[in-house]
């Protein structure tokens, strides 16, 4: 099985009155395993040519669900600091957040909802992708 | 205001046929703005003591809403590899399973609260917020 790393890195050296350097890493695994993950989307980039509504860019019915340790990545790459993209999860279009250009998330996904987005103009570039496991522990 | 930095670093030699490695930096900004986030919880760490059923780690009360760019960070302290951390917004929505070592870094609207169910006792977890103290 593959081995996959997945890093965070949050610096600042003024949001409190000392600094803030916290790094973590972790593998990616399968549920409840030491298994790595064993799939991957790769990272697609679209640029959406009008602004969109409710687009669907991790459907479940793709993956297997609940006892799994899925991870979706999505990253706003507009420029400006304007153009967001809101992320929703399921049929309700539950509100999650907004990421502003240049913002990312990384998340796990249990794979039974849809991940959909919104994007607020013209011309955006999204990219996003999902690592995943073949079948749940 | 403050300046605050996150970097997500992903890698693998093996999950595809050649190696992949990517790395990301957001400067975390109010909304619509180029004026840092300036609130921020600290990283609260916590041990529950027994298993736990929709408890709040992040209300939505606390935060002002929808035009924002506040962020969550999460993560399961726990060692060995079973005792996960079901992490889901208020009304029973779903995000995913936080095993231990894993994290998560998500944008938040502040509509709705962020929780968090455990199926064993002992497990462990960090968590904090980066917030905007007003809408942009």
């Amino acid at each position: 099985m593959a081995t996959i790393t997945a890093t965070i890195n949050l610096t600042s050296p003024d949001i409190t009155g000392d600094p803030l350097n916290l790094s973590k890493t972790s593998v990616l695994n399968k549920a409840a395993t030491a298994t790595g993950l064993d799939q991957f989307t790769g990272i697609t980039t679209v640029v959406y040519a009008a602004a969109k509504t409710a687009e669907n860019i991790v459907a479940a019915a793709a993956y297997v669900d609940t006892t799994v340790s899925h991870k979706v990545y999505i990253k706003n790459s507009a420029t400006g600091s304007s153009d967001f993209v809101t992320v929703e999860l399921g049929g309700s279009n539950v509100l999650m957040g907004r990421l502003y250009p240049g913002d990312w998330c990384f998340f796990p996904y249990d794979g039974t909802l849809d991940i959909d987005i919104d994007t607020s103009a013209a011309n955006m570039k999204v990219e996003y992708g999902v690592f995943s496991q073949s079948t749940a522990s | 205001m403050a300046t605050t930095t996150a970097t997500l670093i992903l890698s693998s030699a093996d999950v595809t046929g050649h190696n992949f490695s990517m790395t990301q930096t957001a400067t975390l900004t109010k909304a619509a703005s180029s004026t840092g986030l300036d609130e921020f919880t600290g990283i609260t760490s916590r041990k529950y003591p027994a298993a736990q059923t929709d408890t709040v780690v992040v209300a939505d009360s606390i935060y002002v809403d929808t035009t924002v760019a506040h962020k969550v960070y999460i993560r399961n302290t726990s060692t060995g590899n079973s005792d996960y951390i079901l992490v889901e917004l208020e009304g029973d929505v779903i995000i995913g399973r936080l095993y231990p070592g894993d994290w998560m870094f998500i944008p938040y609207a502040g509509t709705l609260d962020v929780q968090v169910t455990t199926i064993a006792t002992n497990v462990s977890i960090e968590y904090g917020v980066f917030s905007q103290s007003t809408v942009s």
